[in-house]
């Protein structure tokens, strides 16, 4: 099986082997719903050209069913109201048989109600902050057990921290991964008042004083850390703040959630040397299926251009429906979904990913350290992780799992018993 | 940990070395997992059984690993060191140090020890590289000593201190033997004398040393045993609630647990017979009084545990003492730290005053030059030129732009700061010939063609340079902070922000005073029909006036650039702030301006220290307070007098 | 029988309420409700929003095109509007689920546990589980519908008060209100606001109690209510625009100080304009974002309501079928374009794709209105009607 799908995934890549696809009458679209003008665009753009990236390599390899696979492109635009309205389009006059789409969690929350309501069914690529469960969203990003928390341990573990300044943009992201890591690191015996935490604005540029306060924590002797869910460019003024400052990686490491290669490729990394990111992927990886990966991409979009991990996240996404859709041999979402559970594709960091039964995938949490090119050279890996929906640091929600397949609920209170909700919470 | 080292060291010279017949890859081989892939835990055992060998080659292969120049050749697991990178690696032999072979670089694993690992690497090379030749070694001794501070490094560092040549080097040493001193010297007088010595030192480590030394702990008992060394005794109410209170009763266990509302619920849960629980009706049982009495009836009969009453609750915490009671035994060194700690704490919170009163001015200097331009072209032409903000995203990118083609980051500043002011120049004369010139008499439609010209930029930006951050690397002199003390410190690039404030305020007020463009523009703001009757030419006067403010916003991007970011939105990001600058501080007049930029600048930072937590309230509370300010002074702190006052 | 007086004096309003009658039965006819499914659910929803916006745009016309002042924050009224309604939508919604997963529960839940299982839902996804103060009413529609007038009536009320009785004018208060507009946005976009921060309410196309009704229903239904909301503000501010009052109003945007000499009291007429446009924004608002389906802090930054101000330049100020005009085609025109509708031009060297320069096209089309067409799209009917008369 594993050395089946693998097989499958070379020749999607390489996309060598052109058979036409037969003649089809209804080819089967693929929605993609990224966000290719406004402040998300940044990052958005990229996954939309990953899309289209996979979607050419798969027709390349002979399509789907027999069937040509098209792409249906819209513009969100990064205004989340868009989000719903533009679902609704793809899933009612589009009429796609699935959606990849949304960076943020609030755009993925605004999409929600219509994939629910319309039973459409959706990829979503980034890591964010759990605490959700839909029926139709397959979460193919870290939660916070497959990134946040690996991250703290390593920072417990290896670099002995014992005082932490946990900084992040405003937004929900920061502020449950923030919540839980509090939870997580008073479980672990630091004290409340040795957990320092910090929200800035969006595109903050202000840092001096931030950091000051953050050099202040060593008065009283002990080892601090930050753990870092700074959003977009307001790193830009962070890290460079820290280079005046003159800290370096070892006498106060930062771990950054939302710093990847395409982030950093906005930055001179000389003076961020040694600090470090958490990620499920990084393009250093060593694998075959990696270069060969990263090979595509720079054919495609350039020799500058870099892959990240949400790149990988679609990566795997796709392989994973197309591979369900053969399965079940049709697009319908729940055939599709009964095939998703279980469904495994190697990851391009070795190993082999698999799709949960709570719509999660099992993944491994990969550490590394920032280098003077804007790569990151891979510290520690771990085993693959499952992904956890509902997080078990926090009390509310250590009560509750998600199991499609067997308890057919994503919302499922172990203590009562009962399915709290079979639509999600947004 | 050291300990062991130290020891080892003393009989690495006891002992011949050719007794030990073992080689360095023989070490290593045994712990090949360890050396590949440490972590900081495990690689004790690697440093443990290196150091104790006491072979000299150990010390190289500890620095070749920290620096990650170790690799394992896959085919038979043997570890070199790297000699000479490429496709091709050139391998050294650990034990002989010679470049015995080469392996293509797909046959080998580098080893990659992590943070931690090399902190933990760098502690065991301090005793080999106290007294090291190379000052740079030294030096990173003396940096690995000052990030974990132990007893044992006291006696080598103090033996290592004679040697020393470097003055540098040598004031350290000596400041790190008296924070080890205050710590850990034998005798009580040695500490008292140390921490005494160290009582003028701001710095966080010396803070640290002290902080460790006054460490406290809290407990609870009867009575305050003997021989505790009290720091505080906590009274309940004020220092900690009596709920806290009890919950430390219960930790010591001094008193029974609360039963908790979901165990009440559990324990009824688990009783109902025949729909009901304790006599109560289960329908009965939504409300908590209604919860409790059903719980105590099946306390009565015994088949739970009772709650503990409030009443004996707040018996158990008045029958305690609760105290905090220092680490540290001796009183009399505890007495004397914190009075030295109670020196330095004044003296630390003096100068965090003044740094965020210079943090205060750089931001201050910063509003003050992204507005200025605005209350130029606002001021003194009456104009809203809400496209002020990308003629600041413009200039960002022409120093973008320039170090694209000048790659020496301090050329292409000097070659960038006039360029963005001629392109902004131009743009902004261009905008007032072919728009604003037409709108002179509707000031509010100026404000709707301007955000339509802000908003077409932002997006031709984005399609000329993408949306990612574009980079605006500060030239090196720039780099890194000046610092007054271990508190105080301003980062070069924001003096330099501050200076550039200082010299377009000094430019622009002799401008407006000592020049005949001043004069003129002074005239025109005045009343422009009766400069005009006098020969001067308004249209002239007005379109060099907008080209001067908007050239003063490109240097501004520039400037805002080097320590930000460059992107599609900046401008946007400053633009709201500018005009409130210009506004708090009254339009038309320069010192106006100042004066609102400071205050924006210190008010800000004066919230944001209020609440350090949450820089968006400092924000939302900044607004409201303009708000409010121009409820109360319309016309800004400096208003002008007369009929210039008037619409 | 002052009404009839009053349409007789302006058949536009009278054009206008039948076009509008005439498009709602159209539009209501062609949608998936009739069967017809000429015109998608979503873009009843899009046409339904546009109605909402359209309504805000004539309150922007009334407080500028006609009283001179030039509000940059009107869209915070209309985003308090959203919030007001959302509050209740979300807070029943959740209500419902949560009692009914409680249901089943061995012992019936106290109203604690409920209160909190809400919260919970509510505000987990801030790392939060108590309500806020502002939340007191969410459980009752009669007093959150009540807060959608009240609270943006209350604002603008104070902040009109304070401004106006301050003699702030002019770009002044254009930048003060464009600073509480910020000052709104900034508040609501932090975690501890108490409405859920950046991510803001969510689900509010769901309608509690309506659980079974379809989408394609109830877009119909907010269609139909946004136009006669749109109706009814039309003639109610026709109404107040061609009275003694209108001529007093618009006296004071052409001069303020001859108006204030004549003896009016030139505050209170100001600030009853600012009020009464606040609150029928706000009620613009609570129509418009149960069809949107989520608000969030980013809906009512400033340059929200400096669109406002665009389209109500751009269709006509100082005529109300102008803003009509102007919000309805710059809106829909810009979901065309930025929806990749309009094809993208290929110019050989290079392809325009509309994505990339609509914003630029609309951008130097407002330079362009405002030169050369300062009576906007509106100003064209004038002269057509001129030349027939």
């Amino acid at each position: 099986m594993k050395l089946k799908t693998s097989a499958l995934a070379l020749t999607a890549l390489l996309g060598t082997t052109a058979i036409a696809a037969a003649e089809c009458a209804d080819p089967i679209k693929v929605g993609v719903l990224h966000s290719l003008s406004g402040t998300m665009a940044i990052s958005e753009t990229t996954l939309k050209d990953t899309m289209e990236l996979l979607i050419e390599n798969q027709n390349a390899a002979g399509g789907l069913l027999d069937c040509e696979i098209e792409a249906v492109v819209v513009d969100p635009a990064s205004d989340w109201p868009l989000f719903a309205e533009k679902a609704r389009e793809l899933l009612t006059v589009s009429e796609v048989d699935v959606i990849f789409g949304s960076w943020t969690s609030v755009s993925r929350k605004s999409a929600l109600p219509v994939l629910e309501e319309l039973n459409g069914l959706m990829f979503y690529p980034v890591q964010y902050e759990g605490e959700e469960s839909s029926k139709n969203v397959f979460y193919t990003g870290a939660a916070p057990n497959q990134q946040a928390i690996p991250a703290t341990d390593y920072f417990l573990e290896e670099l002995g921290v014992e005082k932490f300044a946990l900084l992040g943009t405003d937004y929900v992201y920061p502020r449950t991964t923030n919540n839980i890591l509090e939870a997580y690191l008073q479980n672990n015996g630091i004290a409340a008042e040795d957990i320092f935490v910090n929200y800035t604005p969006f595109g903050h540029s202000d840092w001096a004083t931030i950091v000051a306060d953050v050099v202040a924590l060593g008065a009283d002797g002990k080892q601090v850390g930050v753990i870092s869910t700074i959003n977009g460019d307001a790193n830009i003024g962070f890290y460079k703040e820290l280079a005046a400052a003159g800290i370096s990686a070892d006498d106060i490491p930062v771990v950054a959630f939302s710093v990847g290669e395409e982030e950093l490729s906005g930055l001179d990394t000389s003076d961020l040397v040694g600090h470090l990111a958490a990620w499920n992927y990084f393009q250093s990886a060593e694998s075959e299926l990696n270069d060969e990966w990263v090979a595509a991409w720079k054919a495609k979009m350039g020799e500058e251009r870099v892959t990240n991990d949400p790149m990988e996240a679609h990566f795997i996404g796709f392989n994973m429906w197309v591979n369900a859709v053969t399965e079940a041999g049709t697009t319908d979402v729940d055939a599709v979904r009964e095939a998703m559970y279980g469904q495994e594709f190697p990851n391009l960091t070795g190993g082999t990913a698999v799709m949960l039964p709570n719509h999660h995938l099992a993944k491994p949490v990969l550490i590394g350290e920032i280098t003077a090119d804007g790569q990151f050279d891979i510290i520690s890996q771990t085993a693959e992780v499952p992904g956890d929906a509902w997080t078990d640091y926090l009390p509310e929600s250590a009560i509750l799992v998600s199991d499609w397949q067997e308890l057919g609920c994503g919302m499922y209170n172990t203590e009562t018993e009962t399915c709290v909700q079979l639509t999600s919470n947004y | 940990m050291l300990r062991r080292y130290i020891l080892a060291l003393v009989l690495l010279f006891a002992q011949p070395i050719g007794a030990n017949a073992q080689t360095l890859q023989d070490i290593l081989q045994t712990h090949q997992e360890e050396v590949l892939k440490p972590g900081r835990r495990t690689v004790g055992v690697v440093l443990d059984d290196l150091v104790a060998s006491g072979l000299p080659q150990a010390v190289p292969f500890l620095e070749a690993w920290r620096d990650r120049e170790i690799v394992q050749r896959e085919s038979d697991g043997l570890f070199f060191a790297v000699a000479e990178d490429g496709d091709t690696v050139a391998l050294r032999d650990l034990d002989t140090n010679e470049v015995q072979t080469t392996a293509p670089d797909t046959a080998l694993t580098e080893a990659r020890p992590n943070g931690g690992v090399r902190r933990a690497i760098g502690d065991a090379l301090v005793q080999f590289q106290l007294s090291d030749p190379d000052i740079e070694k030294r030096q990173a001794a003396v940096n690995a000593i000052a990030r974990s501070m132990d007893a044992s490094q006291l006696a080598p560092l103090q033996a290592s201190i004679e040697a020393e040549s470097d003055a540098a080097l040598l004031a350290q040493k000596e400041r790190l033997v008296g924070m080890l001193n205050a710590s850990f010297a034998d005798s009580t007088q040695d500490r008292i004398a140390a921490i005494e010595a160290l009582s003028g030192d701001l710095s966080v480590d010396v803070r640290a040393v002290m902080n460790t030394i006054l460490a406290t702990s809290a407990h609870v008992a009867l009575t305050v045993p003997d021989g505790a060394n009290v720091a505080q005794i906590l009274d309940v109410g004020t220092d900690l609630t009596p709920a806290e209170a009890y919950d430390r009763l219960v930790a010591a266990e001094l008193a029974p647990p609360l039963v908790p509302k979901s165990a009440i619920r559990e324990a009824l849960i688990a009783n109902i017979s025949d729909g009901s629980v304790g006599g109560v009706a289960v329908a009965e049982l939504n409300t908590d009084a209604a919860r409790e009495t059903a719980y105590d009836a099946l306390a009565a009969a015994g088949s739970v545990e009772p709650r503990v009453t409030t009443q004996a609750q707040a018996d158990a915490v008045a029958a305690h003492i609760f105290y905090l009671s220092y680490d540290e035994p001796d009183p009399s060194i505890t007495d004397v730290t914190r009075t030295a700690l109670t020196a330095i704490e004044t003296k630390v919170g003096l100068s965090q005053t003044v740094d965020l009163g210079l943090d205060a001015l750089s931001l201050a200097s910063i509003y003050f030059l992204a507005a200025i331009g605005l209350a130029i072209t606002f001021g003194v032409m009456g104009v809203i030129n809400m496209a002020h903000g990308e003629f600041i995203m413009m200039g960002a990118y022409t120093g973008f732009v320039v170090q694209q083609f000048v790659p020496d980051y301090t050329l292409s500043i000097i070659i960038a700061l006039p360029l963005a002011f001629a392109i902004t120049f131009g743009a902004g004369v261009a905008m007032e010939r072919l728009v604003i010139r037409h709108l002179y008499h509707r000031p509010l439609e100026t404000l709707l063609a301007t955000f339509g010209i802000s908003i077409a930029l932002q997006q031709l930006a984005k399609n000329i340079f993408g949306t990612q951050a574009r980079p605006l690397t500060s030239p090196e002199w720039l780099d890194g902070a000046l610092v007054f003390n271990d508190v105080i410190a301003i980062s070069y690039i924001r003096i330099a922000i501050f200076v550039l404030a200082l010299i377009f305020l000094a430019l622009i007020l002799y401008v407006l005073k000592r020049t005949r463009l001043g004069l003129e523009v002074r005239a025109v703001t005045q009343n422009p029909g009766m400069a005009a009757s006098m020969g001067i030419n308004p249209d002239r006067i007005n379109m060099l006036t907008f080209g001067l403010g908007s050239g003063i916003a490109g240097i501004a991007g520039v400037a805002i650039g080097l320590y930000a970011k460059v992107t599609s939105e900046m401008g946007a990001d400053y633009i709201v702030q500018s005009f409130m600058t210009v506004v708090v501080g009254g339009v038309g007049n320069v010192w106006g301006t100042l004066a609102g930029a400071s205050l924006i600048g210190f008010l800000q930072k004066g919230i944001e220290w209020l609440n350090p937590s949450n820089t968006l309230a400092a924000q939302t509370y900044m607004i409201l307070f303009i708000i409010l300010f121009i409820q109360f002074r319309p016309k800004g702190i400096v208003a002008l007098k007369g009929r210039a006052a008037a619409d | 029988m002052m009404q009839r007086s009053f349409l007789a004096q302006n058949p536009s309003v009278l054009w206008f309420i039948s076009i509008l009658a005439v498009f709602t039965v159209i539009v209501t006819l062609l949608s998936e409700v009739t069967g017809v499914d000429m015109i998608s659910t979503s873009f009843v929803k899009t046409l339904g929003k546009t109605l909402c916006l359209c309504l805000v745009a004539i309150a922007m016309d009334v407080v500028w095109g006609y009283c001179g002042i030039l509000s940059l924050g009107h869209f915070a009224f209309f985003g308090i509007g959203g919030y007001a309604i959302g509050m209740w939508l979300m807070y029943a919604r959740t209500e419902g689920i949560v009692l009914e997963s409680l249901a089943g529960q061995p012992i019936p839940a106290t109203p604690a546990e409920i209160s909190d299982a809400i919260g919970n839902q509510i505000f987990g996804v801030v790392g939060s589980s108590d309500f806020p103060m502002i939340w007191a009413f969410a459980d009752n529609l009669f007093l959150q519908l009540l807060m959608v007038v009240l609270v943006p009536g209350t604002l603008a009320l104070v902040f009109g008060w304070l401004a106006f009785r301050s003699r702030v004018t002019g770009v002044y208060l254009s930048i003060l209100t464009q600073a509480m507009t910020l000052a709104l946005a900034l508040y609501l976009f932090q975690n501890d606001s108490g409405l859920r921060g950046n991510n803001g309410l969510s689900g509010l196309q769901n309608i509690p109690g309506y659980e079974g009704v379809s989408q394609a229903t109830l877009s119909i239904v907010f269609f139909i209510a946004s136009a006669v909301a749109l109706g009814a503000g039309y003639v109610f501010f026709a109404w107040i625009v061609s009275g003694k009052m209108g001529s007093v109003v618009k006296g004071i945007r052409d001069n303020e100080a001859r108006v204030r000499f004549l003896g009016y009291h030139v505050e209170s007429y100001k600030l009853f304009i600012f009020t009464t446009t606040a609150v029928v924004a706000g009620i613009a608002g609570a129509l418009y974002y149960p069809q949107a389906g989520i608000i969030n802090p980013g809906e009512i930054a400033p340059i929200a309501s400096i669109y406002l101000a665009v389209w109500v330049a751009i269709g006509g100020r100082g005529r109300l079928y102008g803003a009509v005009i102007g919000a309805a085609f710059v809106s829909l025109l810009s979901s065309w374009f930025t929806g990749g509708g309009a094809p993208n031009i290929n110019l050989g060297f290079y392809v325009i794709q509309w994505t990339d320069w609509w914003l630029v096209l609309l951008g130097f089309s407002f330079v362009v209105v405002t030169l050369f067409f300062p009576k906007g799209i509106g100003g064209l009917f004038d002269m057509l009607v001129r030349k027939q008369s």
